[in-house]
């Protein structure tokens, strides 16, 4: 039933010739989902188009199970309704002129599906998202998230052998995106489909991904699973699009195994995580998440361990910013807890943990083009 | 500190000014201004329907008798229910228009759907060629054809005949009737499908195709279903614009004796005596036929559309047609062939050529057989020459005159909170309803009767076409004037301006380009109009439709074709002079389209 995905060198070059995607291949396990996790622009959504045949790559390969559904250079191109997916939109794309059951109903209809059946099924579907009670409903009476749910009973009642979901909790309201999040998953690993997600929200891409792939100006730039991902970002811009804000400039001076010493431009010492490739002598920028700074130190000499004057503080309820003046910039570090400790101008012992310090390249950049 | 002295003063003025009201409230101004705008919407609309009906329900002649004696009865109505000469008028109304509509939407539905959807070559060009035809005048339209495809002398049977084939066009038939009103009205439906088209969310048509469907399918189960409500509303104004219409069924019907209730109509105040009575009865009964299409298209524009608009922007999808997309362009050259090139093409031959006889081919490129005999003859009648002139002048009151009354109703109703603008609303907007040929015989009641008054002059022309026009107008003059934004006026307000002052400062330059569109679109649908014309004139207002017409039905096709050429190039000049004011602006396609 479910198969997996294999994306292979995928190219598409717009008749503007731009490249949206430039060399990106990836693959995904029967029963996996993956999520494509980008700023707008990135080529996330085109590679989704592509894999389901509404957009035409200009070379590279995509197969589903055993089957090549798109190879330009063979001039192989499977049409969409030949494919065996199901895809949720972002606009929900639900037939405003059906009921739901008549929504749900008319992939197997087009299949050729006899009447027992596809009832049985379009039940099944409908109890699976959650709206067993509205079968016969016009869908403009229903709300978005209910609309989202028709669009993903309809996209799974025929068991698709790969899901696509495109930025599919974008146009929902906060409260009800963080709900449909946490069921799409449990209700994708029901079914055990393959799936493909697009997003530009992170938290999103944390919750539903089993790997997270990120892209930036239509290159796939790293694919892993989260924790990986948060702790170890293959390059700047991954580390910075996941939330490592704060960076400290400076030189390589040694290497050992994986770790490192850099010498700030402020003339401090640190042990960073270096990553393969990143030499002696190179400038980088050590990229820090603000979750991972600690105040204050436990009494032991630790490595990394730093003085700063607290320059400001954001105070964000639950949490506080604390603004850092230290290794000749300003770092922010995080804090939980609804009480804030320190106060500005007050002095504090800093610890950043040398493996989740990460030193990149000087010459990567963070925006994307 | 001068300048805070200065901003205080300033604060404290603007105080005043809100303390005693906002401009264009209440006030015994407002009250006798909106008793004024009523007022004249009374005298321009509604005493005209009412002595419409008070006609239909007596037997009283108004030339002979004034307005002395009422007697009240529906025996009109019931003698012209019975009457199976209105049964036959009404029922080749409804076939001549149900064909008509139908293949209007096939027309406008397949060119919608190629221009929006495919990747047919020359889109623009196509785009453009399915709109055209709004601007030739249906009764021009009408006399070409005939020209073209009458039985016995059309040019095109005349073709015909000498390759030998024996079958002959006749558009002196229902269904020469049929297809006239088709492809002259596939327009309306191709305005509507195609912007619903275009803003339908394509993603809508991606899901049925990941679902499984054929392109085909998708078209059927999806894409014209969700545009249904455009197709239909599409459907019932051009139903109800060939409903209306009398140019056509006048020159295409007559020979044929084919009698729809708008040429009946005519027929009925033509007679010796003038059935005036009976004429009001019918068009009662016409009337109230157009007020329920347009009640129902109204309902079906008004509900909630089907057309989803999505969080991103999109284009539509496109299909790739391949070699097929060389039919589509074709398919397209040959309907602006049909619907402009030949008949310009005749009229020009018709015009030009001494005898329309004409023999064989060889005799239509015989250049001696061509020449200037019908334009003089048509100058040298004085009665053209004047009804170039009373045209031109019923054009340029009814422009003015409708104009500034449709301004101060659209302002009134728009822009300000005065007591009964909502009734003003309804009012001015009522003769959407009513066909141009039924104003004509409602103003015929309302002045024909008193002596002295405006019947005989262009001026009672001008009014009715005012009356005919106005909802159009209103509509477009309220259009430019919701693009300016109220903080406009009231910063003109808050820097002191009174409310006439800040319409002449502020609104008016803001909106002339709209008011001259506007204006000018008045202009040149006032000297195209025939079906309320034809009640209204005498020798003295004579007006160019009319006197077309005359030209025609005296059997003369040659002057005809030459007035029809004087009439086309008129308005063309009109037309471009009309969207070079209004710089492209598109929006004012619609009011051509609805006169017909």
């Amino acid at each position: 039933m479910s198969a997996n995905l294999k994306v292979e060198r995928l190219r598409k070059v717009f008749s503007t010739g731009k490249a949206a995607i430039d060399d990106v291949s990836f693959s995904v396990p029967a029963g996996d989902i993956v999520v494509l996790l980008g700023p707008s622009g990135c080529g996330k959504t085109t590679t989704l188009r592509c894999v389901a045949g509404l957009e035409h790559p200009t070379s590279g390969e995509i197969s589903i199970g055993p089957d090549v559904v798109s190879a330009p250079e063979r001039g192989i191109l499977v049409p969409p309704r030949q494919r065996n997916l199901g895809m949720v939109f972002q606009s929900y794309a639900v037939w405003p002129h059906m009921t739901v059951h008549q929504n749900v109903a008319y992939p197997l209809k087009t299949r050729g599906t006899p009447r027992g059946e596809r009832n049985g099924k379009v039940a099944d579907a409908l109890e699976l998202v959650g709206l067993s009670d509205y079968a016969s409903r016009p869908v403009t009476q229903l709300s978005g998230g209910q609309m989202q749910r028709v669009a993903l009973a309809r996209s799974l009642v025929y068991q698709p052998q790969i899901l696509l979901l495109d930025e599919p909790l974008s146009n929902l309201d906060a409260k009800l995106r963080l709900r449909l999040r946490d069921d799409l998953r449990k209700i994708i690993k029901k079914t055990g489909v393959t799936a493909l997600y697009v997003t530009h929200d992170q938290a999103e891409a944390v919750v539903l991904g089993d790997r997270i792939g990120v892209m930036r100006d239509g290159k796939l730039l790293q694919m892993a699973p989260a924790d990986e991902l948060y702790n170890r970002p293959a390059d700047l811009f991954v580390a910075s699009f996941t939330g490592a804000s704060n960076l400290v400039e400076g030189r390589v001076m040694a290497r050992e195994g994986d770790f490192g010493q850099v010498d700030a431009k402020s003339g401090e010492k640190m042990s960073v995580w270096l990553p393969a490739g990143v030499q002696p002598g190179e400038a980088v920028k050590v990229a820090i998440r603000p979750e991972n700074v600690r105040l204050g130190t436990n009494g032991a000499a630790e490595p990394n361990t730093f003085r700063a004057r607290v320059s400001g503080t954001r105070y964000q309820g639950t949490q506080t910013v604390y603004e850092l003046a230290m290794l000749g910039a300003t770092i922010d570090a995080l804090e939980l807890g609804t009480r804030v400790r320190f106060p500005i101008g007050g002095e504090i012992d800093v610890v950043l943990p040398p493996v989740q310090c990460w030193a990149y390249p000087a010459q990567q950049t963070i925006e994307s083009e | 500190m001068a300048a805070d002295a200065a901003v205080a003063s300033g604060v404290e003025s603007i105080a005043q000014q809100t303390a005693t009201k906002a401009p264009g409230s209440r006030g015994l101004l407002g009250w006798l201004w909106s008793a004024g705008l009523m007022l004249t919407l009374a005298f321009l609309v509604l005493y005209p329907v009412a002595m419409l009906l008070l006609g239909a329900l007596t037997n009283t002649n108004p030339v002979v008798d004034g307005f002395g004696v009422f007697d009240l009865s529906v025996q009109n109505f019931s003698e012209v229910l019975a009457n199976p000469n209105v049964h036959a008028a009404l029922i080749n109304s409804l076939v001549a228009c149900t064909g008509g509509t139908a293949l209007a939407v096939i027309i406008g539905l397949t060119f919608s759907w190629v221009v929006v959807r495919t990747d047919t070559p020359g889109k623009g060009f196509i785009a453009a060629a399915s709109m055209l035809p709004l601007f030739v005048p249906p009764l021009v339209a009408a006399v070409a054809w005939s020209i073209l495809a009458s039985p016995k002398t059309g040019l095109l049977n005349i073709l015909l005949n000498t390759v030998g084939i024996e079958w002959r066009f006749n558009a002196y038939t229902m269904t020469g009737l049929i297809v006239i009103f088709g492809i002259y009205y596939a327009p309306y439906v191709y305005m509507f499908t195609a912007s619903a088209l275009r803003n339908m969310d394509p993603s809508l048509e991606e899901a049925a195709e990941v679902s499984g469907a054929s392109a085909v399918r998708t078209m059927f189960t999806v894409t014209f279903p969700l545009i249904a409500p455009a197709i239909l509303s599409g459907m019932l104004l051009s139903f109800i614009v060939m409903l209306g219409i009398y140019g056509i069924p006048a020159v295409l019907g007559t020979p044929g004796d084919i009698a729809v209730l708008t040429t009946y109509i005519f027929k009925l105040t033509a007679w010796s005596p003038p059935l005036y009575n009976t004429a009001a009865a019918v068009a009662i009964i016409l009337m109230v036929v157009t007020g329920f299409l347009v009640w129902l298209q109204h309902k079906i524009t008004s509900r909630r559309s089907y057309t989803t608009v999505a969080g991103k922007a999109f284009r539509p999808a496109q299909l790739k047609l391949g070699p097929w997309r060389y039919v589509t362009l074709a398919l397209a050259i040959v309907y602006l062939l049909v619907v402009v090139v030949l008949p310009t093409l005749a009229l020009i031959v018709a015009a030009f050529r001494r005898f329309l006889f004409i023999r064989d081919l060889a005799s239509l490129f015989d250049m001696r057989q061509y020449g200037l005999l019908h334009f003089e003859r048509l100058f040298a009648n004085p009665l053209a020459l004047r009804s170039i002139w009373n045209t031109m002048e019923v054009g340029l009151i009814t422009a003015i005159v409708g104009g500034v009354v449709a301004f101060a109703i659209g302002y009134t109703i728009n822009r300000t909170t005065l007591p009964m603008r909502k009734s003003i609303d309804v009012i001015s907007t009522l003769p959407v309803a009513i066909p141009g040929l039924v104003i004509g015989v409602a103003y015929l009641w309302a002045w024909i009767g008193l002596p002295g008054g405006l019947y005989g002059t262009i001026w009672i022309l001008a009014l009715a076409f005012i009356a005919r026009f106005m909802p159009d107008t209103v509509k477009a003059l309220s259009t430019s004037l919701l693009q300016i934004h109220r903080e406009l006026e009231e910063a003109a307000w808050i820097c002191g301006k009174g409310l006439l002052g800040t319409i002449r400062s502020i609104v008016l330059p803001l909106a002339r380009p709209g008011v001259i569109a506007a204006m000018t679109l008045l202009f040149i649908l006032a000297i195209r109009e025939l079906g309320s014309s034809l009640f209204l004139y005498t020798s003295n207002s004579m007006v160019m439709a009319v006197l077309l017409l005359d030209y025609y039905e005296g059997g003369n096709l040659g002057i005809t074709a030459a007035f029809s050429i004087v009439q086309m190039i008129l308005l063309a000049v009109l037309i471009s002079v009309a969207n070079l004011l209004s710089r492209g602006g598109s929006g004012d396609s619609s009011g051509v389209g609805r006169a017909g």
